[in-house]
């Protein structure tokens, strides 16, 4: 088959609009196909990581968004002695959303000390001390950074509160990618008095081998008669509960993708029924001229497998580069889903593309393979 | 023994429900290095007869051996085979493939052969040159005239050294003057390099060309004779 490729080729490129459209609407087909998969990703790695499960998160009872939870920070004393605890990390929330939004901005607040040792971060410009040492100051996730054009030094002002970016962080965790971390008494002040001593949450740290469950729900015990009541859950019960009206959303979406997938099918098939049928004449040549009916097939089946990879790298590769560029996130009741682009997701969108090739390339194949060599040498 | 024998051959399709019958008991055998035009109007079953000899058309009743190869036997695919290796087809339209070069389509059949690519450049290379279309070789059908495009199909036909070489009306649509060029190519094919050729042609002055006429008449043999080949003529 490799001696018929340059005539594959050639064939396609005699009629370069055709190819041209097919395989643009293919790579835009799998550029939403992978943007669907990103923010799939974003989500399941949200809510089922190791650290989602042996995580808990402590909010006020009934309350979902992070501006109306408003919880004593002495809480956090109660909460480290209690047995299954390992840390406590009491954290102010501020969003300037509440609401889903492609641009929603969510700054945590909490001490340094909490900070350096629970996050796993990476400064890619700034400087850690003097972050530590500014009352104002700020770590940037860096897609937020990339988002909105900040860099070490910067000031901005959103929401009404007013911070320095200090650092510009990498996180392995790609959500936290599109955070920004403040000092937590910074931002119990930053809009109004009214905030010091309270906080959105508290984010318990258990021992090896406690039950989170248990533990949750002692806590909840505890603080039942207290000033606020609370609703104790897993990291990843939490943000999966934060997120339910988007997350049935993006699993609808993810109904598009397979529309995606549909799309690219029928207009690879499309073209290659029309190339079959604009060189009827053409393959009964090739055939007298001694091509078995099953090359035929395979060269027709080539010609569609090599539209649709193509149309797939070009989608597949505009998606990773978008992804990984704008630093897209959703967010919602100040939890962020990231798109997150992987390799992963890549060699899926590849492997989609190659076997929508392949079927696309099934039918017209065998109607080129079976037609009589007489009848279709007489075909105008 | 005869390169090709076709013995009691029969043709027929339905259209509709009415029975077609284009060949009709049809016997026939050619020689080895023979020149054999097959001649008659319209309809007479010529183009059908040459098809069943060439492996592109199925026989309704009858046997052909080409070659001591009873090609009425063989499978879709292993006529493919056969085809590759024994028969040159030279089309009356030429059916060059339009996104190939010449050389590239003269390349064509070599590659269903087992051969290396500096054999199958060397063997491009000589057909063309036999067909005087060297300076060609990287031209597209486009850029060609009938008659250039004709011997390019020629050379294709050529090319792999068949036992066999079958041309359907190659003259039909040329002028001529190229029609002249084309035929002493032809002749030159069968002389020159030996090849057997069956020529299907109405025209009376391209029959008298070949050494042996063979008529048809609506479906039936009705004249094979050997014949003093008309002179070659200088285009």
């Amino acid at each position: 088959m490799r001696k018929f490729a340059p005539y594959v080729l050639k064939s396609l490129w005699r009629h370069r609009a055709r190819t041209v459209l097919t395989v643009s609407g293919t790579a835009v087909a799998l550029l939403v196909f992978c943007f669907i998969g990103s923010v799939q990703r974003g989500l399941a790695r949200l809510t089922s990581s190791e650290e989602a499960d042996r995580t808990l998160i402590v909010f006020q009872e009934s309350r979902f968004c992070p501006q109306s939870s408003r919880l004593p920070q002495d809480y956090a004393r109660t909460i480290a002695d209690t047995p299954g605890v390992s840390d406590v990390i009491p954290i102010k929330v501020f969003t300037n959303n509440c609401r889903a939004s492609l641009d929603a901005i969510v700054f945590q607040g909490m001490a340094a000390h909490k900070l350096e040792a629970w996050r796993d971060l990476t400064l890619t410009s700034g400087d850690w001390s003097a972050y530590e040492g500014q009352d104002d100051a700020a770590l940037v996730g860096e897609a937020v950074a990339n988002r909105r054009g900040l860099a070490a030094g910067d000031k901005f002002t959103i929401g009404g509160v007013s911070v320095v970016v200090r650092g510009v962080f990498h996180s392995p965790v790609a959500a936290d990618n599109n955070l920004i971390y403040t000092h937590l008494d910074f931002l119990q002040r930053a809009r109004g008095a009214d905030g010091v001593g309270t906080v959105t949450l508290h984010e318990v740290k258990l021992t090896d081998g406690a039950d989170p469950d248990a533990v949750a729900k002692r806590l909840d015990q505890a603080f039942e008669s207290g000033p606020v009541a609370t609703t104790t859950r897993t990291k990843g019960m939490y943000q999966a509960d934060t997120l339910a009206d988007l997350a049935e959303l993006i699993g609808f979406v993810h109904w598009l993708g397979y529309a995606c997938v549909g799309l690219v099918l029928s207009l690879v098939a499309t073209t290659t029924v029309m190339s079959v049928q604009d060189r009827i004449k053409e393959h009964a040549v090739l055939q007298t001229l001694g091509l078995r009916p099953q090359r035929v097939f395979s060269l027709v089946v080539l010609e569609s497998l090599v539209l649709s990879t193509l149309g797939g790298v070009l989608g597949v590769a505009a998606s990773a580069l978008l992804l990984a560029g704008a630093g897209m996130s959703i967010a919602a009741e100040g939890v962020t889903i990231a798109f997150e682009p992987s390799a992963m997701l890549a060699l899926q969108g590849l492997l989609v593309a190659v076997a929508v090739g392949l079927v696309a390339g099934l039918a017209p194949g065998w109607q080129a393979a079976r037609m009589e060599i007489v009848a279709a040498l007489r075909h105008a | 023994m005869p390169l090709v024998e076709v013995n009691d051959v029969t043709k027929q399709y339905a259209s509709g429900e009415e029975t077609i019958r284009p060949l009709d008991g049809v016997s026939l055998s050619v020689e080895k290095g023979d020149f054999v035009s097959l001649m008659g109007a319209s309809g007479s079953g010529k183009s059908t007869l040459l098809n069943l000899i060439a492996g592109i058309d199925r026989v309704t009743s009858g046997q052909i051996v080409v070659d001591g190869v009873d090609t009425t036997k063989l499978s879709r695919g292993k006529l493919a085979d056969w085809r590759a290796e024994h028969i040159g087809y030279v089309f009356q339209t030429h059916n060059l493939v339009p996104v190939l070069t010449a050389y590239e389509n003269v390349e064509l059949p070599l590659l269903l052969l087992p051969m290396s690519a500096a054999e199958r450049r060397k063997r491009v290379g000589i057909a063309l040159e036999a067909v005087d279309l060297t300076p060609r070789a990287s031209h597209y059908p486009r850029q060609m005239s009938g008659g250039q495009e004709q011997r390019v199909g020629i050379a294709r036909a050529i090319v792999a050294n068949p036992t066999l070489i079958v041309a359907d009306e190659p003259t039909g649509s040329l002028d001529d003057e190229t029609t002249e060029q084309i035929l002493s190519l032809l002749e030159r094919v069968n002389s020159e390099l030996g090849m057997t050729l069956l020529l299907v042609t109405h025209d009376a002055q391209a029959g008298a060309r070949a050494r042996r006429r063979v008529r048809l008449e609506r479906g039936r043999l009705v004249e094979n004779r050997t014949q003093a080949p008309a002179p070659l003529r200088t285009a």
